[in-house]
């Protein structure tokens, strides 16, 4: 076959994976791979301490520290917290340290190992070199849910496999390059911070700190990855704390040093960086957002020019710099976005710029790009369910009511000081309570309200809407569709009954932008 | 051929042989044990007592996390299998492992059948299991046999009904048997945790660890750091390595730099990961342990990790702390992002400053401090509402967040004015 002389080793599909699969899948699909004990290892080359070091630029300190606490071949470790912020490359470094290192090491996420029985099983099933498959309906090698049967298991199999590496490490090394080195295995344990969640009894996490001491065993050495910092893990039950290894954010200077790796214009994009950097770092100074904000605006930043390896002067600077200014602005205001019309978007941008001081004609440039499609009525239903929970439900009489609008308005003229002050209060218990529950009656009902009101508007415009048109009655299954439609959606949210009504409450959690956007859409108002 | 090489250095095998040091309780806690009133003499005595007057025991060993209560345990349990073979038997149980009963009955139950060869069954029930342990205890007893039940993290199993202490103890007392139950915990008041019908049952007899003294300390760690004269490792280099590590010890400078960690981790198991901290930051191409890889030691332990997690902040993120911060100032008790929102836009009427971002750019650094735990919700209630309208609250004081913002260089200096006015 083709495929076979690919190199399939770099196609690694998650993080974890990397730590098993890393050889070739074997060709006939009949045939199951068996892993082996060199499935441990990181199973591609082993590189050198200079490739490691340059492959994280800015992480040198870290990287040397790490190696210096997992010590040289064979020697003990105590447990490791490595800990820092989100992308500060606390997990590519300690897989990378490993392959640098060639020493057996099982990688297990929190995130994808989701509760302790997978946690578990996932280990042992790493460990006991077994890979779930057909063969065996895809069960685990074995069934474990609690810790203390993962105990005797781990027990069993750590001993399995470092009397293998053991026999291993006897023969001479120099014949073969794939197994690891070493006769310790490191169990690495990433997003601890999940585990904090896992369950109401928390007895995972001081049993994954206490690990060490319940093994009693020098060759396995535990390393603990976690966004948050070990303040953040003390327990009643009390532990003795494993050994901290810290890893500070990027700096401005250190982040400019990582985006101009890999760059083949180097003068061009650092004057781009000078332009960039500064503006985004005051927002954000997680790697990944920079990087996913930076890479769009540098082609926009290449746009005016017709050769990309042109060595930029002062003046052409200053023009490209110019260009660009609009687009960092608003760049630096949005948090993502889909690029499903790049040039539409980059002029309805300039122009909200422009438009900025007069709030409404910036809703209006938005509006008609709610980038997404809806019906009519499930519009309608949407603002009425934004009405309804945001409205107690002792202000409907006076909203839709013609006879309540004349009462609240004498109630309005009347506002003291002191009214005014419960009104503030009561504004902020809004801000505070959120959005309130609505039993079905009521989103119905106003629902009605509103298509009564709009009927004639729509009338002349869309005659052929069958929502608007067939009474009352008509609409009531469409309508129904529509709701549990919004609900898939994620605009409505089913709550639980409320047991005294016994029928179903929503809420909505569509924000004001989004409800006036859908206002202005359904050219209502 | 360069790992050939690196082999033979000896400052590597010498870091090698201390970190395996390091973790071997057995070699650490050996040298504490040989005085008379230690409590590895008082605890060997106790057990082996009972072992040789065919007696039933309790002992509690308490101490603080670290101080060494197990490690103590097992090398007076490895002792007494030496000295006594084929008559005691260890049944090893751990509270955060076994704290559910029917599970410690059923490890009890594998660990006797392990013991004594016998077929262990998974599916038995409780009652069967039970029931078999009264039958082994009788058994023994009949044999003189004893068999010891170390209870690690003895506090978990006092939790709840406490069937398992009172089916254990009550059968001690019931059948003739021979056993010594030891309990280990950190929790000096354990024994008033004990139900009336288990606290009845169990004599009361305590083994206190205590910190070491500062001239045990120091023995304890030149007998620790120095290496042995009778190794493989070449004779002058250590002779030169124990020298210089005499030199250490005896430092005013060492003597403080130890004080100091003492002060606030004060057992000899936070010791020893202290001394693994300062051994593996050996530089090996010096080959020698010097004073400034015990500094780097101690610099790493005294982190202030909230200070660390202020100075990663991006700006927009320290202006929402400030914001909250106001808003506590205030003494407006609960406040979710929405009014963190507002406070925001009221502090860029008020000082037009240059970072006025957008409400969906804020809520992501909003995040962020969830994500770093410099903000959390107040309560866990209310998962299916939007982060946006959960109430949180700070956790860090205000003091911490000015610290923190001074010495964070990119701090612009408004945001410091803000945060006293």
């Amino acid at each position: 076959m083709a495929v076979e002389g690919s190199p399939q080793v770099t196609r690694r599909t998650t993080r974890s994976y990397a730590a098993s699969s890393s050889v070739v899948e074997s060709t006939k699909p009949t045939e199951p791979y068996k892993p082996t004990l060199n499935d441990l290892g990181f199973g591609e080359q082993p590189f050198s301490l200079e490739d490691l070091l340059s492959r994280f630029p800015c992480r040198r300190a870290q990287i040397l520290d790490f190696l210096r606490l997992l010590g040289p071949l064979n020697s003990p470790l105590f447990p490791i917290l490595v800990y820092g912020g989100p992308s500060t490359g606390k997990t590519s470094v300690t897989l990378q340290v490993f392959r640098h290192l060639n020493r057996p090491f099982i990688y297990s996420s929190c995130v994808t190992c989701y509760s302790p029985r997978i946690l578990f099983e996932s280990i042992l099933n790493k460990l006991l070199f077994h890979r779930k498959d057909s063969g065996h309906s895809y069960s685990s090698v074995k069934r474990c849910e609690r810790p203390s049967d993962f105990v005797n298991y781990l027990r069993e199999a750590l001993e399995g496999v470092i009397s293998n590496l053991k026999g291993n490490s006897g023969k001479s090394n120099s014949k073969m390059s794939g197994r690891p080195d070493g006769t310790m295995v490191y169990l690495v344990f990433d997003n601890l911070e999940r585990v904090r969640y896992w369950d109401k009894s928390s007895t995972i996490l001081p049993f994954l700190f206490n690990l060490y001491d319940i093994l009693k065993m020098p060759e396995v050495g535990l390393i603990f990855i976690s966004n948050t910092s070990p303040d953040t893990y003390y327990l009643n039950v009390g532990y003795v704390e494993p050994v901290p290894l810290y890893f500070p954010n990027y700096t401005e200077d250190d982040l400019r040093h990582i985006f101009m790796v890999n760059q083949t214009n180097r003068k061009l994009y650092a004057a781009f960086l000078d332009v960039v950097l500064r503006p985004f770092c005051r927002v954000t100074r997680r790697v990944d957002e920079l990087a996913a904000a930076i890479s769009s605006l540098f082609e926009k930043y290449c746009e005016p020019l017709s050769d990309k390896q042109v060595v930029p002067n002062e003046e052409m600077k200053r023009k490209l710099f110019s260009q660009i200014r609009p687009h960092i602005a608003s760049a630096l205001n949005a948090t993502f976005h889909v690029q499903s019309q790049p040039l539409l978007r980059g002029e309805t941008n300039k122009e909200t710029k422009k438009t900025n001081s007069s709030r409404m004609s910036g809703y209006l440039e938005d509006s008609d790009k709610i980038d997404f499609h809806m019906s009519t009525s499930a519009k309608y239903l949407l603002i009425s369910a934004f009405l309804a929970s945001r409205n107690p439900a002792t202000l409907d009489a006076s909203l839709f009511d013609s006879t309540g609008i004349s009462d609240s308005r004498k109630r309005k003229r009347k506002a003291s000081e002191k009214s005014m002050e419960q009104k503030e209060m009561a504004e902020q218990e809004l801000l505070m309570k959120g959005p309130g529950t609505f039993p079905l009656e009521r989103l119905l009902a106003i629902f009605q309200c509103i298509t009564s009101l709009a009927e004639d508007s729509l009338d002349e415009e869309e005659s052929h809407e069958p929502t608007t048109e067939g009474g009352s009655r008509g609409l009531m299954s469409d309508v129904l569709l529509q709701l549990s439609s919004l609900c898939n959606a994620n605009f409505i949210i089913k709550g639980v009954s409320c047991p005294l009504e016994g029928s179903t409450r929503y809420r909505t959690a569509v924000s004001e932008d989004l409800a006036l956007k859908v206002i202005l859409s359904t050219s209502v108002l | 051929m360069g790992r050939e090489k690196e082999k033979e250095k000896p400052s590597e095998k010498a870091l090698n042989l201390l970190r395996s040091r390091l973790a071997d309780p057995n070699f650490i806690f050996k040298p504490l044990s040989d005085s008379p009133d230690s409590n590895y003499s008082k605890l060997k005595f106790i057990i082996s007592t009972s072992v040789t007057e065919a007696c039933n025991n309790s002992i509690l060993l308490l101490g603080p996390r670290g101080s060494g209560k197990v490690a103590v345990l097992e090398l007076v349990l490895s002792d007494l299998l030496q000295q006594y073979p084929d008559v005691i038997s260890v049944i090893r149980l751990n509270g955060l492992l076994h704290s559910d009963d029917n599970c410690a009955l059923k490890e009890i139950a594998r660990q006797l059948c392990m013991e004594h060869q016998l077929l262990f069954s998974k599916v038995a029930s409780f009652d069967d299991n039970s029931q078999f342990m009264i039958a082994m205890l009788r058994e023994c007893g009949l044999a003189h046999k004893t068999i010891i039940f170390v209870l690690d993290e003895f506090d978990f199993f006092a939790q709840g009904k406490q069937r398992l202490l009172y089916s254990l103890l009550d059968a001690m007392q019931s059948v003739n048997s021979q056993s010594v139950v030891i309990g280990v915990s950190c929790r000096l008041d354990v024994d008033q945790l004990l139900e009336k019908r288990v606290r009845s049952r169990f004599s009361h007899r305590k083994l206190l660890f205590l910190s070491p003294s500062k001239e045990d300390t120091e023995r304890f760690m030149e007998h620790i750091l120095s290496l042995p004269v009778d190794s493989s490792i070449p004779q002058n280099y250590t002779a030169e390595f124990n020298g210089r590590l005499k030199k250490i010890i005896s430092d005013e400078r060492f003597k403080e730099l130890i004080n100091t960690y003492l002060s606030f981790n004060f057992t000899i198991g936070h010791l020893v990961r202290f001394l693994f901290q300062a051994v593996s930051y050996m530089d090996l191409d010096v080959g020698f342990l010097s004073l400034e890889n015990f500094k780097t030691a101690l610099s790493s332990n005294q982190r202030q990790p909230k200070l660390e997690c202020i100075r990663d902040c991006s700006i927009l993120e320290l202006y929402m702390l400030v914001c909250m911060k106001r808003l506590e100032v205030k003494e407006q008790n609960s406040y979710n992002f929405f009014s963190v929102m507002t406070e925001y836009k009221s502090i860029h009427d008020s000082s037009q400053t240059s970072d006025n971002y957008a409400a969906n750019v804020c809520l992501r650094a909003f995040e962020h401090l969830l994500q770093r735990q410099l903000i959390s919700f107040i309560d866990n209630k209310g998962h299916n509402q939007s982060v946006e309208f959960r109430p949180v609250k700070l956790l860090i004081s205000s003091a911490e967040l000015h610290q923190g913002m001074k010495s964070s260089h990119q701090c612009p200096a408004i945001l410091l004015k803000l945060m006293d006015r």
